[in-house]
């Protein structure tokens, strides 16, 4: 995983209190959500308001492309950057 | 008058882990430190288990073992105070016109405990969540002589507090530590057997220091009746053969 990912997935274990798992329990291509990480739609809230603090990122809370960003903590990240490029 | 029986209970406070720990305290009840202690509930899967708060911790770690896996009891959560945790940071965010967390708004509310309750063991009858004043605990026993009156079987009882922030002190004095009691209360069960009544309160104060569900838990272990008054109210708990 790349810098950013390891910071992502960290946020992910603080922000929604995964403490049985560490980093490295998180792989870059999981699903966070259903059938993966097991994470629900309560976390996906909370985990916009903590991507927000952290990064200044700004997620429309039911479109198609939010989704699509939440997939992996590989998305997140490359939605990160993304972000931070054009800004 | 209300009469029903004790059919089993379970206590928690910090470092009170079990039977033979409560009976060495009924018999010189003396002030428990709250370091923040809190059940490890690992009986609750991770994925829920991070949900709960400490109190609801608490709460799942009593009453757990007093409903078994295949039986639908009705459940009364009883709480004076309630999540004055999730609610003081909920205040925070709110003073620095910070977002509200959306985990923690969510189980704020007086009857979340209840609702994980009804999710982690799978109960779809009736629950109630109250709060009231000092006699917290006795409203939650009639809310439970109300369901067996209904006609059902047996209900689970809990009255759990939490120590709060120190901002509360001076506004909250009748927590001195987390604890919580979870009785199961039957109409015929085999435990020993108890009638509570409600009289007028002539003047009396009532006794301070000890939370009042815990001299209960002291009444159950020397079988004496135990006085309640507060304020125009003044219950009785008398054993009864």
């Amino acid at each position: 995983m790349t810098d950013l990912e390891r910071d992502i997935a960290r946020l992910i274990i603080d922000t929604l209190a995964l403490e049985h798992l560490t980093v490295d329990d998180i792989a870059a291509d999981q699903p966070l959500f259903g059938q993966g990480l097991g994470l629900d739609s309560v976390d996906a809230l909370e985990l916009a308001l903590a991507l927000q603090n952290r990064y200044g990122l700004r997620i429309a809370s039911d479109s198609r492309e939010a989704r699509r960003h939440f997939e992996t903590v590989r998305s997140l990240a490359l939605y990160v950057e993304s972000s931070s490029c054009a800004g | 008058m209300m009469e029903f029986v004790v059919d089993a209970w379970r206590a928690w406070a910090p470092g009170m882990e079990d039977e033979t720990a409560w009976a060495t305290w009924c018999a010189a009840p003396h002030a428990i430190v709250d370091n923040g202690e809190q059940p490890a509930c690992e009986f609750v899967p991770p994925m829920q288990r991070r949900r709960l708060s400490r109190l609801a911790r608490i709460v799942m770690h009593a009453a757990w073992p007093l409903c078994g896996d295949d039986e639908q009891l009705p459940f009364v959560f009883a709480s004076r105070h309630g999540e004055t945790t999730r609610t003081f940071a909920m205040l925070d965010e709110i003073g620095r016109n910070a977002p509200l967390s959306p985990t923690q708004f969510g189980l704020s509310v007086h009857n979340a405990i209840a609702g994980q309750w009804s999710i982690l063991r799978g109960q779809r009858g009736e629950s109630v969540a109250i709060a009231g004043e000092a006699d917290t605990f006795e409203h939650a026993i009639v809310e439970a002589a109300a369901l067996l009156g209904d006609g059902l079987p047996a209900a689970i009882v809990v009255i759990a507090e939490e120590r709060p922030a120190p901002a509360y002190d001076g506004h909250i004095d009748d927590i001195p530590f987390s604890y919580a009691l979870a009785l199961r209360l039957s109409v015929a069960g085999s435990g020993p057997r108890w009638r509570l009544s409600l009289a007028a309160n002539d003047g009396a104060a009532p006794v301070a220091g000890v939370p009042h569900a815990l001299r209960f838990v002291r009444a159950l272990h020397d079988g004496a009746p135990l006085d309640h008054p507060w304020k125009t109210r003044r219950w009785h708990w008398q054993p009864s053969a």
